[in-house]
């Protein structure tokens, strides 16, 4: 059963991966913050498979819950920076350096 | 116990496999987060309680607080991810991104 | 250690690193170094350190991100670019960084192996740490006897460190309304709040058991992973939750500049004031079994855990003080109005 259970962790390893494609190359802000969200979500149910291979779940419990926590927060965060910056590409805004062109 | 436990993990490795594809593949942001506030948030909540399955090896009081964690993370996450997802599309549409049409000179009416 | 996850971990790692530094833009920088957070405390928890892994979770990934968000929000998201010259200055920087991996990587072939047991912390320290911990004082939770206890000094300074970082904060970006002889140029309209209903009630809803949680976290860091810092930010993550769903504003009327100052110094305040007691009872700086003769009904084994709790108090009400105050100060200019 350990070793499903390893097998598992490596999968989700690999998904986490072509999310990260995602977030990495999404080509405007909002996906990367989609991308982050769901890297999150992986991470949590990583963390509670991690203790179930150690047969400690009861350690690791309290940091998926901070986690899951962490991870809505920030999506949060990230999603009220748009309310105000109403635009996606950094270009043109902004207080203007003297003399800079893009 | 172990065979539900390995179905319902194979199951929720599915649903997350199929989250993945469809955020790569998916033509448009709002498709895309259909794909990853949906599938993400079910392929949670079954592969926890496949864990919380997999604790029951024997009923004693510790496992039982064990589980009525892994089902507070699971309760967490179903209100939560949701949640999430509207504030990133709200964002979106806020900033003006255009659903995709199959063909652009289509105007939806 | 399971190696297929850490090597998967590892990767995934890198390749978030290498993605930080080479995205042109701020905000996107700022979402991928919160991932590279997240997976980092993955691999904290893989190798079994949870403790660690729980204050990267809540500080690295939590409110460190937050802040970032703010500090780009507040200026601006281009990264300046430089089209030309200054070649010279970068082939120097590149020596000058292989120069100093190479010396660390020969240094490096000095230490005993990756985790042996026989280096000098394991032989003489760490025994003993395992050993005497629960028999000295009684707490099941090593790490917490080490940090709160055994090694109480540093997390003292520590606790220190952190309110001088919020009094910085405050002496950098904190504008009265007196001396606003050059005021920025707002281009960009404030909105009263995220005017969503369902995040504004999702909010309202979690903030209550989130900071439940959090007193959870500090008063189980005897038992499980947890304690005072984590507790702390995680206090102040569901102030910050709260001023994000409605308006700074709203958070402002609760927790005022003033309080949050008082309660910072409150919390170093019993940190350092649990040490004197130590001192006015007759042992030396921070030895809590002398506590035993003001407590009730404890021995001295007891009266050195209960000590411990009391400092963990102190610091996660240090630390949420000065969470809250940071981030207000960032998001409102300094001028604590509107965010």
């Amino acid at each position: 059963m350990d070793s499903f259970f390893i097998g598992t962790g490596v999968a989700l390893c690999l998904l986490m991966l072509l999310t990260l494609h995602r977030a990495i190359h999404g080509p405007t802000a909002i996906d990367r913050i989609m991308g982050v969200n769901v890297i999150g979500t992986k991470t949590t149910i990583l963390l509670v498979i991690i203790g179930t291979i150690y047969h400690r779940v009861d350690m690791f419990i309290d940091i998926a819950l901070a986690y899951a926590l962490l991870n809505f927060i920030v999506t949060i965060a990230a999603s009220r920076y748009f309310q105000q910056h109403k635009n996606l590409n950094p270009k043109g805004y902004g207080y203007r350096f003297p003399a800079e062109d893009d | 116990m172990d065979i539900v436990v390995i179905v319902l993990t194979v199951i929720a490795l599915l649903f997350f496999f199929a989250t993945t594809v469809g955020l790569l593949r998916f033509p448009d942001f709002y498709s895309r987060m259909h794909a990853a506030g949906k599938g993400d948030t079910l392929s949670s909540l079954v592969i926890l309680l496949a864990l919380v399955l997999y604790n029951f090896h024997e009923i004693n009081l510790a496992n039982l607080l064990v589980a009525m964690k892994i089902l507070l993370i699971a309760v967490f996450i179903f209100m939560a991810s949701p949640t999430a997802t509207h504030a990133i599309i709200d964002a979106g549409y806020e900033s003006g991104i255009k659903p995709w049409a199959k063909n652009p000179e289509e105007e939806s009416p | 250690m399971i190696w297929q996850l850490d090597l998967s971990i590892l990767t995934l790692i890198v390749i978030c690193a290498f993605a930080t530094i080479m995205v042109k833009d701020l905000l996107s920088a700022a979402i991928i170094f919160g991932a590279y957070s997240f997976l980092m405390c993955l691999l904290w928890t893989e190798m079994g350190a949870v403790d660690v892994a729980f204050t990267e979770a809540s500080v690295g990934a939590g409110v460190s991100t937050v802040l970032f968000f703010a500090a780009v929000h507040q200026t601006t998201r281009r990264v300046r670019t430089r089209k030309s010259g200054r070649m010279l200055a970068k082939v120097f920087a590149l020596m000058a960084a292989l120069l100093t991996g190479l010396v660390l990587i020969i240094a490096e072939t000095d230490f005993p192996g990756f985790a042996s047991p026989f280096t000098p912390a394991s032989l003489h320290l760490s025994p003993y740490y395992i050993t005497q911990s629960l028999h000295d004082t009684n707490v099941p939770n090593i790490v917490t006897s080490v940090l709160a206890d055994y090694r109480g000094f540093d997390t003292m300074f520590e606790t220190a460190v952190i309110f001088t970082a919020g009094l910085a904060v405050i002496a950098i970006l904190r504008r009265y309304k007196r001396d606003d002889r050059c005021d920025l140029p707002e281009p960009y309209v404030i909105s009263e709040g995220y005017p969503d209903t369902i995040i504004r009630f999702i909010a309202r809803q979690l903030a209550p058991f989130i900071q439940l949680f959090a007193l959870y976290v500090v008063a189980h860091g005897h038992h499980s992973p947890g304690g005072g810092f984590q507790g702390g930010v995680i206090l102040g993550a569901s102030f910050i939750l709260l001023a994000i769903s409605y308006d700074s504003r709203m958070i402002i009327g609760i927790m005022s500049e003033r309080l949050n100052i008082l309660l910072g110094n409150i919390g170093v305040l019993i940190y350092a004031g649990i040490g004197f007691l130590c001192l006015l009872l007759g042992a030396n700086f921070l030895d809590y079994s002398v506590l035993s003769k003001v407590l009730p009904a404890t021995d001295k084994i007891m009266a050195r855990s209960h000590g411990m709790l009391g400092i963990e108090i102190g610091v996660a009400i240090a630390v949420m003080a000065i969470v809250i105050s940071i981030y207000l100060n960032i998001i409102s200019h300094g001028k604590y109005d509107k965010g």
